[in-house]
């Protein structure tokens, strides 16, 4: 491998990398955040007051 | 501009940055000639110099936003968001200009790595910002935190205006940049310079693609820290009250039906 494929392969490994890693930071915050799933359940169940308590609380 | 707008220009602006950048490598690896003195060495300037480029545009742009956040008329957390973001994004490119510089060095100068005043400051320049984006980890209240690291940006942005005029300010290795802004003059020509202006475009592209997708990260992560608080704070008043003596409850003063317990009611900390 020359020092221009090497160049040419690093930069764009590199840049491709961190797309894709942008990606899937962002699938996996929005995915947390949507109700239903992840800590925002727990949020919404147990702190609003408008959403009804957990299923095991109530009588 | 609605938020599904917002997502379509982000994702046309992506598949620009990949037409462009996959244009500019095809053009730059297998269109243009090789230079008279570097032979195929001159292919990475069409990568080298881009990705420079958008390093600075994106620490200009932390610069920017973290010089408006401070100022009271214009301050906003969004301001912040913006410069941690644009920040990241330009750490990236620095750090793939001081990997492509590397390699077009050991060939050219016959090593790897020098002390020369351009890569140094470059390097200092990274390590600076690598910095900054530590100092927006350290914990506290969102405006103490968004004004400290809007100091660290003004801090780290000083050391933007020294590379850039390091080659000119001191005996340099490094070549005298290909498009000099002062004399506006460029020294490549023809497909040569096509290509290389190619680059910065593309390149450009890819860093708005980029800081779009990271700000609406750091958007996100924002909400999900804010919703994790209030969750922290409902759940210590669910145990202030679960410790407290039970409240006699209405129902069984008013004559509340047998299925009814008092101490099955919501607790009245956990109303808004």
């Amino acid at each position: 491998m020359s020092y221009v494929d090497a160049g040419y392969v690093v930069a764009l490994l590199g840049l491709s990398g961190y797309a894709v890693s942008l990606l899937l930071r962002e699938r996996a915050v929005s995915r947390r955040l949507r109700p239903g799933e992840g800590k925002v359940r727990e949020i919404g169940a147990s702190a609003g007051a408008e959403t009804p308590a957990p299923a095991d609380r109530s009588p | 501009m609605t938020a599904l707008s917002r997502r379509r220009a982000l994702a046309l602006t992506g598949w620009l940055a990949v037409a462009a950048v996959a244009a500019t490598v095809w053009l730059g690896l297998w269109v243009t000639p090789p230079d008279e003195n570097m032979g195929d060495l001159v292919r990475l300037l069409y990568l080298h110099p881009p990705l420079a480029w958008v390093a600075f545009l994106a620490y200009g742009l932390s610069f920017l936003a973290s010089v408006l956040y401070l100022w009271p008329r214009t301050r906003d957390l969004r301001l912040d968001r913006l410069a941690g973001a644009s920040a990241e994004v330009g750490v990236v490119f620095t750090g793939l200009t001081l990997v492509t510089g590397s390699i077009w060095g050991r060939p050219t100068w016959g090593a790897w790595w020098t002390w020369d005043p351009l890569l140094t400051t470059t390097a200092l320049l990274f390590v600076l910002y690598l910095g900054y984006l530590a100092l927006r980890r350290v914990p506290g209240d969102p405006a103490g935190r968004a004004r400290r690291s809007a100091i660290g940006a003004l801090v780290a942005f000083v050391d933007v205006p020294i590379v850039y005029f390091s080659v000119d300010w001191w005996r340099s290795l490094h070549q005298a940049p290909s498009i000099s802004l002062a004399s506006r003059k460029m020294y490549v020509h023809g497909s040569m310079a096509w290509t290389l202006l190619l680059g910065f475009l593309a390149f450009t592209l890819l860093y708005a693609w980029l800081l779009g997708h990271r700000y609406r990260i750091a958007r996100l992560a924002e909400r999900e820290e804010s919703s994790v608080l209030e969750l922290a704070l409902a759940e210590r008043r669910d145990e202030a009250v679960e410790g407290a003596p039970a409240p006699v409850p209405a129902d069984a003063v008013t004559g509340g039906g047998p299925g009814s317990p008092g101490v099955e009611m919501t607790p009245a900390g956990r109303s808004r």
